[in-house]
């Protein structure tokens, strides 16, 4: 599913990333742990297209994203998920409202987006929230919200950078969980995360990074 | 699909007041084009008015007999430049004079009939009062001989056409000045509202969203924005208009040759309208594309 070929990825004379090469299998679910600054979130954007690699090649569905345009971004987001710690909710907008853009900019249909928003709603646990203000949600709801719209089109993986980083403890077990049932229907899940705790309750493949560089990679399940 | 346009009236809601900054701005710089355009207008207007009116005198030699003053009228009439012709005898131009500045009349009384010499009063057609064509006419005339003098106020009407034309340009520089002036402060204006929906763009641009779909709900706005501005310039301009009016009967009635001030022609007013439209749609993709080159 994703490939990386001897990433590079700097800014400037400091490097983010350093000669990283692996595979994530297609259904898998991962964790891209490590100190701060260790190019977690380099490595997501890149997957992303927010960021190109300096040198190197990234292959996602076998489509070579290194090198992608401007204007081929939009088809790549439209099939992944990405959920972050600030959740990025509008928060003068209802539930229904922030899910519903990410069929909108697809252009699907008023019929189906009023099919959609209230079954992924209840993928989530908020059934019945439609119509509440995003900005007036807990932490762990908005959290919900973010991923209820990340996985309303139904993409083949998803991407959550540190999304427990702001939720306490229970709400970090719920949002965990959610992602983990997202994982059993068949999404591949990336969670950038550096929460020894919640990675031991959930155990997956560990990709370490420290200073940029891939340092343990043992193999899926194991404890570190 | 929420439609691009439900998009811009939805954004319009959000930033009501950033929305009337930017009409505003657009219609203050289409008010400042149509008073412009209106004064350029009328001094045309009058211009026209004054050039048709012009005319040559050409004053006879004092040899020439009545009989051949009347033949020269006649000839002259049958030109085609020409749209009438007037003789003014000797004792004609004398009674005027008289009644003009009666202090001469004993003068005149004292010098004869002939103190002032007989003319022709000769009206051109509009299309022959040009500085060229009238040299053109004059020395036509003076090569008859029968002439003394041949008067044309040609300085006058050069120095009318040269203002205008400065008027004109100067009009065109200024108005470039403004629509460039015009374009940066709606730019900035509409800058603002994209940054007031930054998270929103962002997002749009994380769930897929192509360029296309999130620019065009800008340029609906600034296309409404250009739109509503022209239509409150349009209505400023016609008081302004009818104000001016009311207050020149008032004061100089026969202003103008006793012509009302025009009001602008069909074609400014609906070039005012496009310069507002153009104004507010280039001005919102130039900001939106700023913002967008930014976020990557
Ligand atoms: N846009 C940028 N310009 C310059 N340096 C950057 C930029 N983005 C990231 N970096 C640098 O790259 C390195 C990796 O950053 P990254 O955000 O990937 O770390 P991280 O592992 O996500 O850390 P954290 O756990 O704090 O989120 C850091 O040294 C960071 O300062
Ligand atoms: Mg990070």
């Amino acid at each position: 599913m994703i490939r990386l070929y001897h990433i590079v990825k700097s800014y400037g004379d400091r490097d983010a990333l350093r000669d990283i090469s692996l595979h994530i299998q297609k259904g898998e679910m991962v964790y891209i742990t490590g100190p701060s600054g260790a190019g977690k979130s380099t490595l997501l954007k890149m997957v992303y297209g927010a960021e190109h690699p300096t040198s190197g090649k990234l292959l996602i569905g076998g489509v070579d994203v290194s090198k992608m345009k401007h204007a081929e971004l939009p088809s790549l987001r439209r099939n992944m998920g990405v959920v972050f710690q600030d959740f990025k909710l509008l928060p003068s907008r209802s539930v229904a409202q922030n899910v519903a853009m990410a069929l909108e900019v697809i252009g699907a249909s008023a019929e189906s987006i009023r099919r959609r928003v209230p079954a992924v709603l209840n993928i989530v646990g908020l059934k019945g929230r439609e119509d509440d203000l995003a900005g007036v949600l807990s932490g762990g709801e908005k959290q919900r919200v973010a991923i209820a719209r990340a996985i309303v089109n139904d993409p083949a993986m998803l991407l959550a950078d540190e999304p427990t980083g702001n939720l306490d403890g229970a709400m970090a077990v719920e949002v965990m969980e959610i992602l983990q049932a997202i994982n059993l229907r068949g999404t591949t899940v990336l969670v950038a995360t550096h929460d020894v705790g919640l990675m031991d309750r959930f155990p997956y493949r560990k990709l370490r990074f420290v200073d940029g560089r891939l340092v343990v990679s043992p193999t899926k399940g194991s404890r570190s | 699909m929420t439609a691009p346009f439900q998009r811009a009236l939805r954004g319009l809601k959000e930033h009501t007041y950033l929305a009337a900054v930017a009409t505003g701005v657009i219609a203050a710089v289409l008010v400042l084009l149509g008073v412009y355009a209106l004064v350029v207008v009328n001094l045309q207007a009058a211009l026209s008015g004054w050039q048709e009116d012009v005319h040559v005198s050409a004053y006879f030699n004092a040899d020439v007999s009545a009989a051949d003053q009347l033949t020269a009228q006649a000839t002259i009439a049958t030109r085609t430049e020409v749209a009438s012709v007037e003789l003014v005898t000797a004792p004609m131009a004398a009674a005027w004079m008289k009644e003009r500045v009666p202090e001469v009349g004993p003068l005149l009384v004292e010098l004869g009939d002939s103190a002032l010499p007989a003319s022709l009063e000769v009206s051109l057609r509009p299309a022959s009062t040009s500085p060229a064509a009238m040299d053109g006419f004059a020395a036509s005339l003076s090569a008859t001989g029968q002439f003394a003098e041949i008067d044309y106020g040609r300085e006058w009407v050069e120095r009318a056409a040269a203002f205008l034309a400065t008027l004109s340009l100067l009009g065109g520089v200024l108005g470039i000045i403004l629509v460039v002036a015009a374009l940066f402060l709606v730019g900035n204006t509409i800058h603002l509202v994209v940054y007031a929906r930054r998270d929103e763009l962002e997002i749009l641009r994380l769930v897929g969203a192509t360029e296309s779909y999130i620019v065009t709900p800008f340029l609906i706005e600034g296309f409404l924005e250009g739109l509503v501005a022209s239509a409150f310039a349009l209505a400023i301009l016609q008081f302004v208009h009818h104000g001016v009016v009311l207050r020149l009967h008032e004061t100089v009635p026969i202003a103008f040759g006793g012509q009302d001030l025009a009001f602008l022609p069909a074609s400014i007013l609906f070039g005012l309208v496009a310069t507002g439209i153009t104004i507010g749609i280039l001005a919102g993709w130039v900001a939106v594309r700023r913002f967008l080159a930014r976020l990557a």
